[in-house]
This record gives structure tokens, C-alpha cells and sequence, in this order.
């Protein structure tokens, strides 16, 4: 309650008033003048939603439909692109957005949510009362209605013949749960030398780096990666072993339509590598718009400022680990990442046998 | 135009504040609000508020009721309730408790609030990312999917659960993602069951002891056989190689976040609620369970509730199953005096001070 309390209002000049306000007391909650109006604001927002939500549950009611909304959007379209950070996900990525109906959802790291947690921190409560424990059906049922509900919240234009194709290189490390919850899904697992990960991982995490430079300006937040080389090399082929593997497990699992595309061939002719991408995923696609996208993201249409060392677009050339990591480096590599090298790259399995 | 704005405000005490609003200037046309019209202002913002939060119960009630005619979901969200916390604050007993009641059903540490929670909290530079699956801009959307997750994870678990029972959520480990799960699901009820920090963390050193019942049964040896240990993101319970000052300042800090975290949401959660001490549960069980079941509206049958109490009392425990390095331990409040170095009692009470100092003022140091 206000101890003291003094308004004063007066003419100084026609029009013109001159205004003292002075208050001064003591109170229990709520200063006078300090609002409530972003929590209104909030409410009212949550109430349209609700409104919303009753809305699209009524007409679910009449047309006699069950479970949550997933939309239009048949999961069969969804196309999954796994792998791991820096193998040219962007890239395909980017390209696989330019046709008509075709639309890239870029990182949503839906995969990290449910893999963190399932191969991570969760992985000792996989009994019956773990939330992701127990059968994988009813377990794929969950994460299921998760995907296909946010993807449509996120993207309700997309339906019919239309393509979501979900970059997901960062949520890898989910890749199996996801799979196994959209069985008939389309898959794009996009595969790298390791070494030539690493060593663009070393380069944007160095001193100078477009990852370095983010956290030092601001733009990423939280924790900064390791400054000191041998580790940013440790973690990104442990980071590699774990991320390709998963993606590996997924797709040796998935029967829908998928395709194993290594970072090197759609390099090397990317127009018949993007051609047999869409033709092994069953995808209807104009073949003039595959040509235009390939055209407008091709390496030479980047502008020269953008690219380089340090740089997010860096080389874009295989092989080039042999001039950027030291022969310690690419030891650790290799040894960490053996059995996807192996398994990926025989020809090129280890620096001893020359590239 | 004002010429000089000042607002001053600062605590006195508890819930008292003074303030002092000095405001003066010259204009044209009329003269900016008085306080006087700002308190006014506010009392009309503040009913609007009340009444969009009727709205919003009266919307959340009608959305469950939708749900289950749909027959989409066996569990609908009215049928929850969550009991948040932190580990070891006697949630196995409470929850026990809970489940025997007529048509009550309890659900085990699924830690689907970790699944959420952790993940959220670990990726908070990505929030502001329009395509991030939990950004801030899509709140509502992935509430609305978080919601289905645990309607249809709770259903999936339990397809044959009574229309009006009532499922214990018994989830102390997943309390870091309590303030998205009560969100998400408003009409679910919340039990906050809060320990003194110092109990707790005493309880945790007993177990972090090589041959103790975590390390055997929950965490670390189990967690050894996985090839786990170590590993990033390892549970509470994993306190392989770990001293015991460092015991003492993780459980600690965990305290800090897991019951900071119940606490945020429930002061946020409109809906039924109940703040239960450990320590008032241990003193007069029935009375307490009576208040929980008051509070959150759910009928009992006192006979009943009597004997389930008494089959669950402290004296019922097989003696083999008490005692020092078992789950159940002491059952009793206070005893960190005898367990804790002055010294670890005094980084507890630093670490956890906010809420020790709100939930437990009178054992304040």
C-alpha cells in the first residue's frame, strides 16, 4: 500500500502542462506499473491454439478418424538423409530442395533427441518401464506420431506427391529409432572419407575457423570446441565411428527404398549421382529442375569470398586430408574409424597403402 | 515530455517490497498515467489474466475429454500424476503408496522428463533455430507432440487402464524436464516431494560406496557390464572413480537443478497440486497421504488408505532390506549430522542455498 502519494498537473502555456507524479510506499506482490502483459498475451496465444486444436479434434470426431494429427504428409515421402556433419549434406541437401514439392527440413535433430537418450543417457533403463524401453513397436508407435506430427506442424504445405527430405546429420545418432518408426521411408545415407571429415572439422574448429569465429562472435552458443588439435581430431572420428554407424545399422535394417551415396562420387559427376538418388528412392522428379538445381549449387556458383580455408565451403576436394592432417592425425583416424573405413572406403583403407 | 522517470523497487523481506515511482515532466495534451490508473490498469490485466486461465482449464478439460472419445489414448492426461522431485526423497515410498489405491496405477522412472528435459536444456543455442524440433518459436506445436509422446507411450503401457483411475507418474530422475511435461499437460496433477538437501545427499554417499545397492543393482556395475561408464551423459547413480567431495558437490548441484526445475514448474502449473516434504511424510504418513489426495481432488477410501500406509510403513520392511549400503537406509530425517563432514554439510548448504532457504527455512544454518 502506497505510503505517500502526490499528483500534480498544471498549465505552464496554453496546450501545454507540466506533470509531477510521485508515489513512494511499501507492498506485498506486485510493484505499481509492473505488468502482466506478456502472460496475457501468452494466454490468449494458448488459447487460440486450444482453440485450434479442439477445432481439428471435432472434425477428427465427426469423420470418425483416431490418434494424433499427422496430416497429409504420407510418411512414405519423407526421405531421411543420415550420415554424419561435413560429409556435403548441405549440399544435397540443398539441391534436393529445389524441385517443385520437394522441401528439405534442415537439421530439426529429432534423431539426437531420441538417440541421445536411447544409446546414451538412457541406455541402462531399457526394461519395461523405460519411456523408450520395452517392445520396439510400441516404442516406434511414440516416436512415429512425434515425427510425423511436428514435420506436419512444421511443414503443413507439404502433402499429396510432395517430399520432405530431412537433413539430418547432426541427429544420426538416432538414426535407427527413426527408422524403424517410419519403416517405409525413404533413406539417403550420405557416406565420407573420415580423414576428409576430420580434417574439415579440424579446419572449422581451428583458430580463424567459420566454427571457431561463430562461438567467438556470438552467433553459437554454448560450450566452445576443444581449442587444442589432437582432441578435435579425437572426438570427430570417435564422433564419426559413432554417428556413421548408427546410420549404417539403420540402413542396413530399413527395407524401404535407400541409397548409399558417398560425398566422392557426387562430387566427381553429381548430375548422374543426383539422377540415380532419385531413381533408386522411387522419387517423381523433373529431370530439367534436377539439372537447374545441380547448375545453381554447383562449387563454381559459390561466391569466391565464402570459400577457402577456415571457411564453411572449404575444398570440396576428396583427398585433401593428405595435405591437412599430420601423419599422427591421420593415424588416430584411421584407427578409431577402422571398420567403416574398411567397410566404405577398402581401396583407401589406410595412409600406408597410398591414395 | 517526461523530463525525469525514475522507479525504484527493492526487497525488504519476504514477499514485502518497498518502492519508490517519481515521474515528472512537461506535455502536450494529456499528462501520463498516475500510478493511481496503472493500479487500476493492472487489477483489469489481472482478472483479464484469471479469466483467460478459467478459459484455458475449461479448453484442457474439453481437449482430454475429445482425446478419450476418440479413443486414441487408455491414459488420458486428467488421469496423471506426476510426482517430481529429485532421486532418493522417499518417491519409491510415496509412489508405492499411491499405486495400491483402488484403480491407481503407477509407472516406474519411464524418465521421459530426462528424454526432454536434458536434451532441451543441452541444446539451448539451437532454440532460437527455426528448424530445431524444440525451438522457441514452435513451443506450442512441440507441447502438442510431447503431449501425444507420453499419452501415447502411458497408453501403450498400460491398454487396459480404468476410465477414471489414476496413474502415478513416479519420475524423480526425469524432474529436470518437469516444468515441459506440465506444460504440456495441464490437467495432469503435480506432487512436489522435496527432501532436506543434506539427507540426500548423505543417502547418495552411502550409495556411491563400492558393494551399496546403486552400485550393484542400479548404476555403475550394471552400467560397467554395457561398456557405459564414462560415457557422456551418465546417469546420477554412475559414480565410478569419483571421490567423495566430488559425491557430495554433483548430488548437490543436482539437487539444485532437479528440484529447481520441479519447483519452476510447479509455481507455473495452474492446475492440481501438492508440495509434499519427506520429512512430514516420515512424521505423520497418513495425515499426509490424506492432504495429497485432498489436494489433488482424488477420492479415497480412508480404510483403505490406512492399511496401505501401514503395509507400507518403515516397521514392514524386512530388516535383511535396511540398513547401511541398502535402498532403504535410515528412514529417518536429520541424520546428515552423524553422515556428512561439517565440511560437506557446509557445500550442500552453499550449493543448494535458494531452496534450501525456501523449503526449509527453519533448518536454515
Amino acid at each position: 500500500m502506497p505510503v505517500y502519494r502526490q499528483n500534480v498537473l498544471f498549465e505552464v502555456a496554453r496546450g501545454i502542462k507540466a506533470f509531477l507524479n510521485f508515489e513512494a510506499g511499501l507492498t506485498r506482490g506486485l510493484v505499481p506499473g509492473e505488468g502482466d502483459g506478456p502472460s496475457l498475451a501468452e494466454a490468449r496465444r494458448r488459447l487460440e491454439d486450444k482453440n485450434r486444436q479442439i477445432a481439428q479434434l471435432e472434425e477428427k470426431l465427426r469423420e470418425g478418424r483416431s490418434g494424433a494429427a499427422v496430416g497429409d504428409l504420407k510418411p512414405e515421402n519423407v526421405v531421411w538423409m543420415f550420415g554424419t556433419a561435413r560429409v556435403g549434406s548441405t549440399w544435397l541437401g540443398s539441391m534436393m530442395d529445389e524441385p517443385t514439392d520437394h522441401t528439405m527440413w534442415h537439421e530439426p535433430l529429432v534423431g539426437a533427441l531420441f538417440g541421445g537418450f536411447y544409446y546414451g543417457r538412457g541406455a541402462h533403463r531399457g526394461g519395461k518401464h523405460g519411456i523408450l524401453g520395452g517392445p520396439d513397436d510400441k516404442r516406434s508407435r511414440a516416436i512415429r506420431a512425434f515425427v510425423l506430427a511436428s514435420a506436419h506442424e512444421k511443414f503443413p504445405e507439404v502433402k499429396g506427391d510432395g517430399y520432405l527430405v530431412v537433413k539430418e546429420p547432426n541427429g544420426s545418432n538416432g538414426a535407427p529409432l527413426l527408422a524403424q518408426a517410419l519403416p517405409e521411408s525413404r533413406m539417403i545415407f550420405l557416406v565420407r572419407d573420415p580423414r576428409d571429415v576430420v580434417s574439415s572439422n579440424l579446419s572449422g574448429k581451428s583458430e580463424g575457423g567459420w566454427t571457431a569465429e561463430a562461438f567467438k562472435r556470438g552467433r553459437r552458443k554454448g560450450t566452445p570446441p576443444p581449442t587444442d588439435p589432437q582432441t578435435i581430431v579425437r572426438k570427430g572420428a570417435k564422433k564419426y565411428l559413432e554417428f556413421v554407424g548408427r546410420s549404417k545399422e539403420a540402413f542396413d535394417a530399413h527395407k524401404g527404398p535407400k541409397i548409399l551415396v558417398r560425398y566422392e562420387e557426387l562430387r566427381a559427376d553429381t548430375l548422374a549421382t543426383m539422377k540415380r538418388i532419385y531413381s533408386e528412392l522411387g522419387m517423381k522428379v523433373d529431370e530439367d529442375e534436377v539439372v537447374r538445381a545441380v547448375e545453381k549449387h554447383s562449387w563454381d556458383n559459390i561466391p569466391e569470398e565464402k570459400k577457402g580455408e577456415g571457411k564453411f565451403y572449404r575444398k570440396a576436394t576428396p583427398g585433401g586430408w593428405n595435405e591437412d592432417l599430420t601423419p599422427d592425425q591421420v593415424k588416430m583416424v584411421e584407427e578409431i574409424t577402422a571398420p567403416l573405413l574398411e567397410e566404405f572406403y577398402p581401396e583407401k583403407q589406410t595412409s600406408q597403402t597410398g591414395v | 515530455m517526461p523530463l525525469f522517470k525514475s522507479r525504484v523497487a527493492f526487497q525488504l523481506a519476504r514477499n514485502a517490497r518497498a518502492f519508490l515511482y517519481l515521474d515528472t515532466g512537461i506535455v502536450r495534451g494529456d499528462a501520463p498515467p498516475t500510478l493511481e490508473v496503472m493500479e487500476e490498469t493492472q487489477a483489469r490485466l489481472r482478472e483479464q489474466i484469471q479469466e483467460a486461465r478459467r478459459a484455458l482449464a475449461n479448453r484442457d478439460h474439453r481437449i482430454s475429454g475429445l482425446e478419450k472419445e476418440l479413443g486414441g489414448y487408455t491414459v488420458g492426461a486428467g488421469n496423471i500424476a506426476w510426482i517430481f522431485g529429485t532421486v532418493r526423497t522417499g518417491s519409491t515410498w510415496l509412489a508405492s503408496m499411491m499405486r495400491d489405491g483402488h484403480n491407481h496405477a503407477m509407472w516406474n522412472e519411464p524418465r521421459v522428463g530426462e528424454l526432454f528435459g536434458t536434451f532441451y536444456e543441452s541444446t539451448a543455442h539451437r532454440r532460437d533455430n527455426e528448424n530445431f524440433v524444440m525451438g522457441t518459436h514452435r513451443k506450442l506445436v512441440w507441447l502438442k507432440s510431447v503431449r501425444n509422446f507420453v499419452l501415447d507411450s502411458a497408453s501403450a503401457r498400460f491398454p487396459r487402464f480404468a476410465r477414471d483411475g489414476l496413474l502415478v507418474i513416479k519420475e524423480p530422475s526425469g524432474s529436470i524436464g518437469a516444468p515441459i511435461l506440465m506444460e504440456a499437460l495441464p490437467e495432469s496433477a503435480m506432487v512436489l516431494l522435496v527432501r532436506d538437501p543434506r539427507d540426500i545427499v548423505a543417502s547418495a554417499l552411502d550409495a556411491a560406496r563400492e558393494g551399496s545397492w546403486a552400485y550393484e543393482l542400479r548404476g555403475t556395475r550394471r552400467r560397467e557390464k554395457q561398456g557405459l561408464v564414462g560415457t557422456a551423459g551418465a546417469p546420477i547413480d554412475d559414480f565410478t572413480g569419483k571421490s567423495q567431495d566430488e559425491v557430495v558437490r554433483d548430488q548437490a548441484s543436482m539437487y539444485l537443478r532437479y528440484v529447481g526445475n520441479s519447483r519452476k514448474a510447479f509455481d507455473a502449473h495452474d492446475g492440481r497440486k501438492v508440495l509434499v516434504r519427506y520429512e512430514d511424510l516420515l512424521a505423520n504418513s497418513l495425515g499426509t497421504m490424506k492432504r495429497i489426495y485432498s489436494e489433488l481432488e482424488v477420492e479415497v477410501d480412508e480404510e483403505d488408505l490406512a492399511r496401505i500406509v501401514k503395509e507400507h510403513s518403515w516397521e514392514n520392511i524386512p530388516e535383511d532390506e535396511k540398513g547401511k549400503g541398502k535402498f532403504y537406509r535410515k528412514g529417518a530425517s536429520g541424520a546428515w549430522r552423524e553422515d556428512l563432514t561439517p565440511d560437506q554439510a557446509k557445500v550442500v548448504e552453499e550449493i543448494t542455498a535458494p531452496l534450501l532457504r525456501e523449503l526449509y527455512p527453519d533448518e536454515t544454518a
